[in-house]
């Protein structure tokens, strides 16, 4: 049975990267009611999340 | 709302991986049950997410928003007094005669308990009503995006439509349920940001209560009378109407959740499926109703720089409360994830509904009345070619509900009622060896009967009384809770009445089906937060403090 932890890792650390880099090398990103760097803020969680799943998946593979 | 080049990256990405997930699971479809049962082998805590996301469609999304903006936060009671307590029934009295009986759906457990008439009935009701629950999501979703992005509705209808065919075709229920999964987890990501910001901007919970009505940030202090509130609902109403007959009657009986539980890999796994699922669902009114409060405040709130958005009659235009909440507080990169959210959630509905008309086709209306005993082969083709059909036919529902809203209206009232009698039906049958075949299938007539009668005999806004006027309720919701309550009850008598005057089934053929001839799982040997009753204890306790913290 594929291990869904595996492509669920992998799509929020992707999707924190690309949040990420936006807030990092774009941080003047702004919607019209927002003052703060959004986009860093809310990839951080999701690659730190994106990363606690791959980890949890290997660490299971590395058992099997 | 405009788009930049991150948020279409983002979205491609997203498409990547669902039909990815799709491709990596085709090579184990080798039988009809891996195909539409997802062969009975998923993890628990994979079988919960996706008993969630399932009922999380872009109508639920959108149309708990827009409540959450217009009635405020009583919305909250879908999940608080609804949903929840019917989840924790389900979990710990339904489901060990549904995964015991061996049954493969719920149909198929009628036709166990009761007899094939009760079964099709049921069977044939649960696959109109999937198809046109699937089409009224997806012109959700297309006049959304066509609104918010001005995107073309044919197409986004289409390609969203294509996609989950693709990967539902290719994997089955595993593939819909490992994607709802993903789904549920980029709904939360989507959403909780918006939450966050809308509500620091309307100023704190405090805040948008000094500048609400303070009937809209209470859930129970104003349900005193119908008069003091514009849900036009009572706590008889509530308790009774919305939280014991419509929840229990969606949640306990409807295949589209139960389907889930039942692809689980243990008896002791499926019964919790629910159970865990009960910890997200009651804290999902913070993401869906929440920023919907928050916009009304925010709007109220001068110089706040949002306002909520206008129909063409000049009202406010409550569906659309999220896309302007995302375009006016979402940067560029994070909206490209929000509006993935709302994809997701259109999908996760869609495949939901296929998966659960595909498996009721293919085994409780093809394989007994069509084609019996072909080989297992042929079903699995059936199986396939349904997931096809399935999509077209929701396509085709989304343009009868663009072009006759009225017809709409009927429909999910007529079929929305098929789940509130059917509750009464399975309370009868799981819990009472005398009820019979015939009780049971007058019983379901009856209920449906009552149901349109009532709508066509009342009035609330402006809708339903064809045939006449006997009493005009306050709202809309009070009168599907007050036919629903209806149906239950006259579903609950005939069958009552009727089973005493008909020969029951012999014992022997109930064991299994009926509680008191049944032996239930032990979950003694069991630790302590696997079981079932710890569980659901502790769902309870949380459940409490919400409903007094925002009373």
């Amino acid at each position: 049975m594929m291990d869904l932890r595996l492509p669920s890792g992998l799509f929020f650390t992707l999707l924190g990267l690309i949040l990420v880099g936006m807030g990092v090398f774009a941080p003047e990103t702004r919607a019209a009611l927002t003052d703060a760097n959004v986009n860093l803020y809310s990839g951080l969680p999701m690659l730190v999340f994106g990363a606690f799943l791959l980890i949890m998946a290997k660490r299971a593979g590395g058992k099997a | 709302m405009h788009l930049a080049p991150v948020d279409y990256l983002i979205l491609i990405v997203y498409f990547a991986f669902v039909l990815g997930i799709g491709w990596m699971l085709r090579k184990r479809m080798s039988s009809s049950s891996d195909f539409l049962m997802a062969g009975r082998s998923v993890p628990v805590w994979i079988t919960s997410l996706a008993f969630i996301a399932a009922n999380l469609g872009a109508q639920e999304l959108i149309g708990m928003s827009a409540s959450g903006a217009k009635y405020g936060i009583m919305t909250a009671h879908f999940y608080w007094i609804g949903a929840i307590p019917a989840i924790l029934f389900m979990g710990i009295f339904m489901m060990p005669f549904y995964y015991g009986s061996k049954a493969r759906s719920v149909p198929e457990y009628l036709k166990m308990r009761y007899d094939e008439k009760t079964r099709t009935y049921n069977a044939v009701s649960f696959a109109v009503m999937t198809i046109f629950s699937s089409g009224i999501s997806m012109y959700a979703l297309g006049l959304l995006l066509h609104l918010a992005l001005g995107w073309d509705f044919n197409t986004s209808v289409l390609a969203s439509a294509a996609i989950v065919m693709a990967y539902t075709f290719l994997g089955g229920l595993t593939s819909a349920i490992y994607n709802e999964v993903l789904q549920f987890l980029l709904i939360v990501a989507g959403f909780s940001p918006l939450a966050i910001l809308a509500v620091a901007k309307a100023g704190g919970w405090q805040g948008m209560a000094s500048r609400l009505k303070p009937v809209m940030t209470h859930a129970w202090a104003y349900a005193g009378s119908t008069q003091s509130n514009p849900m036009g609902v009572e706590v008889f109403g509530i308790v009774a109407g919305l939280g014991f007959v419509l929840s229990f009657g969606y949640w306990c009986t409807n295949f589209l959740v139960v389907q889930r539980a039942m692809a689980a890999d243990s008896m002791s796994a499926a019964r919790r499926t629910p159970l865990i699922g009960a910890f997200p669902k009651m804290l999902l009114p913070f993401i869906v109703i929440v920023p919907g409060i928050a916009a009304v405040a925010l709007a109220a709130k001068a110089g706040s720089g949002y306002s909520l958005p206008m129909a063409a009659d000049g009202g406010p235009d409550y569906n659309q409360v999220i896309t302007t909440l995302m375009a006016k507080f979402y940067p560029a990169g994070l909206l490209g994830v929000g509006l993935t959210g709302l994809m997701a959630s259109f999908m996760s509905g869609m495949a939901g509904n296929v998966t659960a008309f595909n498996q009721v086709w293919t085994y409780d209306i093809y394989q007994s009345h069509i084609r019996k005993n072909a080989p297992d082969r042929h079903y699995l083709n059936v199986g396939r070619v349904t997931t096809i059909v399935g999509v077209l036919l929701s396509i085709g529902a989304a343009y009868v509900a663009q072009h006759y809203n009225n017809i709409m209206d009927l429909l999910q009232l007529v079929f929305g009622f098929v789940n509130a009698p059917l509750f009464a039906t399975f309370l009868l049958g799981m819990f009472w060896k005398r009820s019979t075949g015939h009780g049971a299938f007058s019983g379901l007539v009856t209920g449906t009967t009552v149901a349109s009668l009532t709508w066509c005999l009342t009035v609330a806004e402006g809708k339903g009384g064809i045939l006449g006027n006997l009493h005009t309720f306050p709202s809309a919701m009070a009168q599907s809770w007050w036919i629903a309550l209806l149906a239950f009850t006259g579903c609950f008598l005939v069958t009552l009445v009727v089973s005493l005057a008909t020969q029951p089934k012999p014992e022997k053929e109930l064991e299994g089906l009926v509680y008191g001839l049944t032996k239930l799982p032990d979950t003694s040997g069991e630790v302590w937060y696997q079981r079932p009753w710890p569980l659901a204890i502790a769902v309870c306790a949380i459940l409490v403090v919400l409903n007094f913290w925002f009373f």
